[in-house]
């Protein structure tokens, strides 16, 4: 991992003082540049589909008014809550075997792969078959993009486990259990909490995708129906509640990973 | 007392030919006794700690400990890591009581434990402290007190200063000698240092590789205790005799091997 160099180099002496960006300043600078070049090209251009930002902004204040966000908004929290969660735990079961163990490794890797690539969706049908058009299709759907790139990332974290501390573990020891929660998990955790932040986000995919594909319910739905109104104001107004449930979903994540991780040294750690 | 039998370990290198690590090697090492094991890089001496260790299996002939064959690591050995191993999210005391926890000792009395080893090796005040808090030499102290911890029989040491900077290990050797001199464990204690190696062992057992044998075991009759007077003892006729001993014999070996080395 690359670290970002903390400015420890010695400036050359200069009276003026210099301003300089932190990482939320830039943050909220590239926001505001964001959302003035979107006011401006929806000015400039009119487009039916891309009004200003101003304009969205309204249409979902309205939105909200009318209560058409708190419900589903509800509705997609608590599909994306469900399928992460088995995703979750999938991830580390699955991910920790196999980078455990290479019988379960060989078995298993090839699905793996197979299905992290697979476009989630072509699934739909036999989930809709399985579970019928509710929730259940719709966390399946979840699960299914968010699973595999945690069981990757989960297991090659497990793999990367430096020898010297198994090694450790077994002098002292250890029973295979012991050493798989006291030494093993424990060290893969930081490499671990980055494929479940990547999982966070294809969770949230997910949510929406199956919720405009397959269960016609939620935030998905809000969209949906937007779009076949052709109201390009709302479906954009939407957008922002999804990204704002995205980013404050990853958040979350990146939240725990300090909690959690607070002992590995800054210098091998990314800066987020 | 550990008693190595005819042991033999051959590994396969990546081209297919045979390394032979251990070719037969007896050794015994007497209870209460620290024994060094000397030589070049690849004479087998970590590869046969880890096998007394129970963590690296071989091919051919036995070790016991006290008559009883060695299958897997035990309770009554303990190892300090060359790269101190330590666990680097839990703190010095966690690090110090991993072993007792394992072994499902109740919290208040693996603290307690922890805490005397801790003092022991002079941590006191760095108890909450994480391993990336902490010098080299502070590291391998905490793998120290985590052996000790576990209260072993046998202590098993894989080139445990090599990591650490030249004035620290001196320290830490004196530090070992004086803690070796209160317990008196049976110590295995692995180099590639002859000073090290002389310092602080009853015996050397110098080995030579290709394969790992032993060539030589020389014994150290400098009194005991040594800690009080390291500066001394290292002027003294035996000490300098010793250790120029040794350096002839390995510098042989090196010179052995790069001749074999100009053949191929």
């Amino acid at each position: 991992m690359t670290a970002i160099a903390q400015s420890t180099t010695p400036r050359t002496s200069r009276s003026v003082p210099r301003f300089r960006l932190g990482g939320v300043g830039m943050s909220a600078l590239s926001l505001t540049l964001g959302v003035l070049a979107w006011e401006l090209v929806g000015r400039v251009f009119a487009l039916p589909f891309f009004p200003p930002f101003t304009v969205v902004v309204g249409t979902l204040m309205e939105m909200i008014g009318r209560g058409d966000i708190v419900g589903n908004l509800a509705v997609s929290l608590s599909n994306l809550v469900a399928g992460f969660t088995i995703s979750l735990v999938i991830g580390i079961v699955v991910g920790t075997a196999m980078g455990r163990y290479w019988r379960v490794r060989a078995a298993l890797g090839v699905y793996v792969y197979a299905l992290l690539t697979a476009p989630s969706l072509v699934f739909a049908p036999i989930f809709f078959s399985i579970f019928g058009a509710g929730q259940g299709s719709i966390i399946a759907v979840v699960v299914m993009y968010s699973t595999f790139v945690m069981i990757i990332n989960t297991a090659s974290a497990v793999q990367n486990v430096p020898a010297a501390m198994l090694e450790m573990g077994r002098s002292y020891g250890a029973s295979e259990w012991q050493l798989v929660t006291r030494v093993i998990v424990p060290a893969a955790l930081p490499t671990m909490l980055a494929g479940i932040r990547l999982g966070m986000g294809r969770a949230v995919l997910g949510m929406i995708n199956g919720e405009m594909f397959i269960a016609v319910t939620g935030l998905g739905r809000l969209v949906t129906q937007a779009g076949k109104s052709f109201d390009g104001a709302a479906v954009l107004a939407v957008l922002i509640v999804i990204i704002v449930v995205a980013l404050g979903a990853v958040g979350l994540v990146q939240m725990v990973d300090r909690a959690l991780t607070g002992w590995v040294p800054d210098t091998s750690k990314e800066k987020s | 007392m550990i008693e190595i039998n005819q042991l033999t370990k051959t590994f396969t290198s990546q081209d297919g030919t045979p390394v032979h690590a251990l070719g037969g090697v007896d050794l015994t090492v007497n209870d209460n006794e620290f024994l060094t094991l000397l030589g070049p890089s690849g004479c087998g001496k970590t590869t046969m700690l880890k096998m007394i260790a129970g963590l690296q299996g071989w091919d051919g002939g036995t070790i016991t400990i006290d008559g009883k064959a060695v299958t897997g690591p035990g309770p009554d050995r303990s190892m300090v890591f060359q790269n101190f191993a330590l666990l680097p999210w839990a703190t010095v005391m966690d690090n110090v009581c991993f072993g007792l926890r394992l072994r499902g000792t109740e919290r208040r009395a693996r603290e307690e434990r922890a805490q005397e080893l801790i003092e022991m090796v002079g941590l006191s005040g760095f108890e909450s402290k994480r391993p990336g808090e902490l010098s080299g030499g502070m590291q391998q102290r905490v793998g120290i007190a985590r052996a000790l911890a576990v209260d072993p029989q046998i202590l098993l040491m894989d080139e445990p200063f090599g990591a650490v900077d030249e004035q620290t290990r001196r320290l830490l050797q004196e530090e070992l000698l004086s803690i070796w001199e209160r317990n008196r464990l049976t110590v295995v204690f692995v180099t590639h240092s002859m000073e090290e190696a002389v310092l602080l062992g009853d015996r050397v057992v110098l080995m030579s590789a290709r394969p790992g044998q032993i060539s030589e075991i020389v014994e150290v009759p400098l009194a005991r205790p040594r800690s009080s007077d390291v500066g001394g003892l290292e002027r003294s006729r035996e000490y300098t005799e010793i250790t120029a001993h040794l350096w002839d014999q390995l510098r042989s070996m090196h010179s052995e091997h790069r001749a074999v080395e100009a053949v191929r």
